[in-house]
Formats: structure tokens, sequence, C-alpha cells
């Protein structure tokens, strides 16, 4: 049940040389050879609004935050506007800025309930648009869905 | 103006019932423009050789609250071997032997010290990484 994750890092004028960097990850448990089992599949929403909003929760009501769990986080701010940007923060820390068409690939342990991860169309207007993003999680911590 | 790409590929043919295969390309640019980030220092490796915090990236030493973009990974080979990773002191996740991580840094350091710190599980480990720079 393997997942792979590759990234292409390519240059031809950043540096004196060439770069181009070429990385595979299989996804995988924590401490494990094990692949990842579970996936929220991708979504799409629209950011309309400068508030923080919460996209993966690590403290669901009712569940126990996948501690140092393996989860793995894509996510890509999808407008063609290279103004618009999205905001990132994970346990209410600021972490980074995607503009229009940047994404991350991140670990995310969820390590305590405050872990969660969060967004905002920080220089959204009204006149500006919605700011449509993606995003997967992969993950094995079994808990994930909030209990009924 | 430099052009730096950089392209992920998800893919997997038996996570789900159908197969997942996801693409996506971004040029790396200056905050707020399609100008090509022009700085970079360059495809790196840090031995450490104790599980003490290290600083990675100082956020003093990079312009405030840009588009800076980092690429990490763990060389080891041992499953379980593992570098938490920290920004602005908050744990982003572990990366687990032969995990890769890209993201974007704003190195913000006037509303709080966006350092980047590793802490790695095990002596004598070894992370590879590389900062490409918005300054």
């Amino acid at each position: 049940m393997a997942t792979t994750a590759q990234l292409t890092l390519s240059s031809g004028d950043i540096a004196g040389d060439p770069v181009n960097v070429t990385k595979l990850a299989t996804l995988t448990k924590a401490d494990s050879t094990n692949d990842l089992d579970q996936s929220t599949g991708l979504n799409r929403v629209h950011l309309r609004s400068a508030t923080q909003k919460t996209l993966l929760s690590a403290s669901a009501t009712n569940r126990t935050p996948g501690d140092n769990k393996a989860g793995k986080v894509y996510l890509i701010n999808k407008s063609e506007d290279a103004s618009l940007y999205v905001t990132v923060s994970i346990n209410a820390q600021t972490i980074g800025k995607l503009y229009g068409g940047d994404f991350l690939f991140i670990p995310w342990s969820q390590t305590d309930a405050s872990a969660n991860i969060k967004v905002a169309a920080t220089n959204w207007t009204s006149s500006t648009g919605d700011i449509p993003v993606e995003y997967a999680l992969f993950h094995e911590d079994t808990d994930f869905l909030t209990n009924a | 103006m430099a052009t730096t790409t950089a392209q992920l590929v998800l893919t997997s043919t038996d996570l789900l019932s159908d197969s997942l295969s996801v693409s996506a390309i971004a040029t790396l640019t200056t905050a707020g423009s399609s100008t090509g980030l022009t700085g970079t220092e360059g495809l790196g490796r840090k031995q450490t050789s104790n599980t003490s915090e290290y600083t990675l990236f100082d956020a003093s030493q990079h312009t405030d609250d840009k588009a800076h973009k980092i690429y990490l990974k763990n060389m080891s080979t041992t499953a379980s071997e593992y570098f938490e990773v920290q920004i602005a002191g908050a744990v982003v996740g572990r990366l687990y032997a032969g995990d890769w991580a890209f993201l974007p840094w704003s190195a913000d350091s006037t509303g709080t010290n966006c350092d980047v710190d590793i802490t790695p599980s095990a002596n004598d480990m070894m992370l590879e990484y590389m900062l490409f720079t918005d300054e």
C-alpha cells in the first residue's frame, strides 16, 4: 500500500552550476517501514476571509490527538494571482506564506491538542476574489475522525 | 532573474480504491510578484553529533516576512530515527528516515523569532537541506 512523494527542484541559473535535486519518499508510519494507510483525499476550499480558519484540527472534540504520528500534509494555493497569499500557521505560530501557485509538503506530528494547522487569506478583500486552496492529509491516526 | 521550479508528484495505486496522482509545479518567486528568486545557500548537509536542538536557519540573518523556501531531508536509513522540526518554537512534525519536506518560510524576526530548529532523535544523524532566499 505504498504512497510516494517525489520532489524535484531545478534551476539552470540560480547558481553558477545547475541545480537539479530529485528526492523520492515512501510515506510510512512513525518508527516503522509500514506504509501510511489513510488519507483525507484531496480537498478544495475557497478562502474569502482574512480571519484564520482551521484546516486540520489536532484537537477535535472527543478524540485524542495523534501525538507524534507520521502525518503528511500537502497544501497548495491555487490562485493565479501571484500577490494573493495564504498565511499558514501551526500551533498558533506562522511558518510561512503560500503565494499564488506555491505549495508545501510537511510532516505533521499533532504533538498536542493545540497543533492545529490554520490558514488565512491575509490580504483578501472583497475585490480580490476567493483564494482556492487544495490540501490532503496522509496519516496513520485511527482516531483522526471525530467520535460521534 | 533566475528561474527555479519545484515539482511535487504524489502517487499511489493502492491507498484508495482508485489510483492517486497529484502533481504540482511551482516557480519560486519573490513575495507577491512573478520575479524569480535569485538567492540560495546551496544544497548542504549537517551532521549532528547529539540529541540537542540545533538552529538550522536563523531568522535574524534573513529578510523579514519574505517568500523564502526550505527543503529538508532526513538522510537516515534507520526507520526509527527522526528529526523534530520546529519553527518559531512550534513543533511542525517529525521527519523520519528518508522523509523530506518543502515549505515556505517567512523568516519573521519582528513579531516572533521564526528560527528553524531541528532536534535529532539519535546521535550522528545527517540532514540535507537547501534554502532559497528572497532577500
